[in-house]
C-alpha cells in the first residue's frame, strides 16, 4: 500500500462514513484489507485498491470501509453506564411513559454485545424496552443478529450465572435466547446520514464511535444523534468523549461518566 | 494501603505463571497452590480475598476445596472464581451452586479476567 493509498482511503472513510483513518492506522489497514482482497478476488491488497480507484464499485468500497471499521466491544463495557441505565434511568423513564416500551438505539453496535447487555439489564429492571441497534458494517451486524459467541467473547464482561441465564450453549457457540432476541432489532444505519423520519429514542448509547469521527464530520454526527433524541433523552458515551465543543444541546450529568442529557430543543434552536 | 491477595489454585505451573502475571497487573499480591489440599492448609492460616480455582486437580479437586472453604472460619468471605477447561453450562451451573462465584472457562486471557474482577466487585 503507498501512501497515496492510504491518503485515498482516509477520503473514502471520512467522505462516505465521516470517520477518520490516522496515519498510524495505515500497517492495521493493510493487515485488515488482506482478507478483504482474497474474499473478493484480488491477489493482492494493492491490485484491490487500483481496481478500486480505476473504478469506484459501492459494494468493494464499503468493503474495504467495513474493514476499517474498529469492531472493538464487550459484554457490558464500562459496567457504570449500564448500572445507571438499569437502576436509574428505566424505572424512571418507564414510569414517565406510563409503561409503554423505553426506546433505547444502540448506535455503533458492532457485534451486539452492547445491545444484549441492555436487553439484560432491562430485563433485570423489569422494564418493557424496544432497543433498535445500528452499525454501518454489514458483517458486524450479521454476526449481532445471530446472537452467537465464542467461550473468548462471551465471557468478556459477562458474569458466568448472566451467561447460563441468557444463553444456551450449542457446541462450542454460546447463543442468546429466543426472549432477548425479541427485544432487539438490528438494522444498518450510518451516523453522518440525517434522520429522514420523526422516530425518536429515549436514550442513546454511541460510544467510542465519536472519537474516531472526522473532525470536520464530527459536529454533523452530534447533530443527527441529537435529533433522534427525545427532549430530556440521555445520551451515553464513553468515559473519555465529550459532546461538541461548547454544544449546549446537551448537559453532562455529575457523577455519572459518559451521561449527558439533551437539552429541550427550544432551548437549543433559541440559543 | 495493604495489597489485596489472591491464591492460585492450578496443578500446571504455566497457567499459575500466566494467571499470576496478569492478576498481579491488577494489583493483588499472589500466592500459589498446586492443588486443592496445598490450597486449603493455605486458607486455614490466610485467607486471601480473591481465589482462582482449577477444577481438575491431584490430591484434591477444585470442587472439594470449595466445599471446604466454605465450611472453614472466615471461609465464606474470598470471592472464589472457578478457572478451567470444563466448558459445559451444566457444569458450570454446579459450580456456581457449591458456591463459586463466578467461572472462567480456559483459555482466557487478561481482557477476560480483569472483567471478570470488575463483576464480582474486587477490582
Amino acid at each position: 500500500m503507498t501512501l497515496e493509498d492510504f491518503d485515498r482511503l482516509q477520503s473514502l472513510m471520512a467522505s462516505r462514513a465521516g470517520l477518520r483513518l490516522t496515519r498510524d492506522r495505515m500497517k492495521l489497514a493493510e493487515h485488515r484489507l488482506g482478507p478483504v482482497a482474497r474474499r473478493e478476488g484480488f491477489e493482492t491488497v494493492d491490485a484491490m485498491l487500483a481496481a478500486l480507484w480505476a473504478k469506484p464499485v459501492a459494494s468493494l468500497g464499503w468493503a474495504v470501509i467495513e474493514a476499517l471499521l474498529n469492531p472493538e466491544t464487550w459484554f457490558r463495557r464500562e459496567r457504570a453506564s449500564f448500572d445507571t441505565f438499569a437502576r436509574e434511568l428505566l424505572p424512571a423513564l418507564s414510569r414517565a411513559r406510563g409503561g409503554e416500551p423505553v426506546k433505547v438505539w444502540s448506535a455503533g453496535c458492532s457485534t451486539g454485545q452492547e445491545a444484549w447487555s441492555l436487553a439484560m439489564a432491562a430485563r433485570e429492571a423489569g422494564v418493557a424496552v424496544d432497543i433498535v441497534a445500528t452499525d454501518l458494517s454489514q458483517r458486524a451486524l450479521e454476526k449481532a443478529r445471530s446472537g452467537a459467541y465464542t467461550g473468548f467473547e462471551i465471557q468478556r464482561g459477562l458474569r458466568a450465572e448472566t451467561m447460563l441465564r441468557w444463553f444456551d450453549q450449542v457446541e462450542d457457540a454460546w447463543i442468546a435466547r429466543a426472549e432477548l432476541r425479541a427485544m432487539v432489532h438490528f438494522a444498518r444505519a450510518n451516523l453522518v446520514d440525517a434522520p429522514t423520519d420523526d422516530h425518536r429514542f429515549d436514550v442513546i448509547f454511541c460510544r467510542h464511535v465519536l472519537d474516531d469521527a472526522d473532525p470536520a464530520r464530527r459536529s454533523e454526527m452530534f447533530d443527527n444523534l441529537e435529533r433522534r433524541l427525545v427532549d430530556d433523552g440521555c445520551l451515553f458515551l464513553g468515559p473519555a468523549e465529550r459532546p461538541e465543543g461548547d454544544s449546549i444541546a446537551f448537559r453532562a450529568v455529575a457523577g455519572r461518566g459518559g451521561l449527558f442529557v439533551k437539552s429541550p430543543a427550544a432551548l437549543s434552536r433559541a440559543a | 494501603m495493604t495489597p489485596r491477595t489472591c491464591l492460585i489454585v492450578d496443578d500446571s505451573r504455566i497457567i499459575r505463571k500466566v494467571a499470576r502475571r496478569i492478576v498481579e497487573g491488577l494489583g493483588f499480591e499472589v500466592d500459589e497452590a498446586a492443588d486443592g489440599a496445598e490450597a486449603l492448609a493455605f486458607c486455614a492460616g490466610v485467607m486471601p480475598e480473591v481465589i482462582l480455582l482449577d477444577w481438575s486437580m491431584p490430591v484434591m479437586d477444585g470442587m472439594t476445596f470449595l466445599r471446604r472453604l466454605r465450611t472453614l472460619p472466615g471461609g465464606t468471605g474470598p470471592k472464589v472464581l472457578f478457572c478451567t477447561i470444563e466448558t459445559r453450562a451444566e457444569r458450570i451451573a454446579e459450580a456456581l451452586s457449591a458456591g463459586a462465584d463466578d467461572y472462567v472457562m480456559k483459555p482466557f486471557d487478561g481482557e477476560i479476567l480483569t472483567s471478570k474482577f470488575a463483576e464480582v466487585g474486587v477490582v
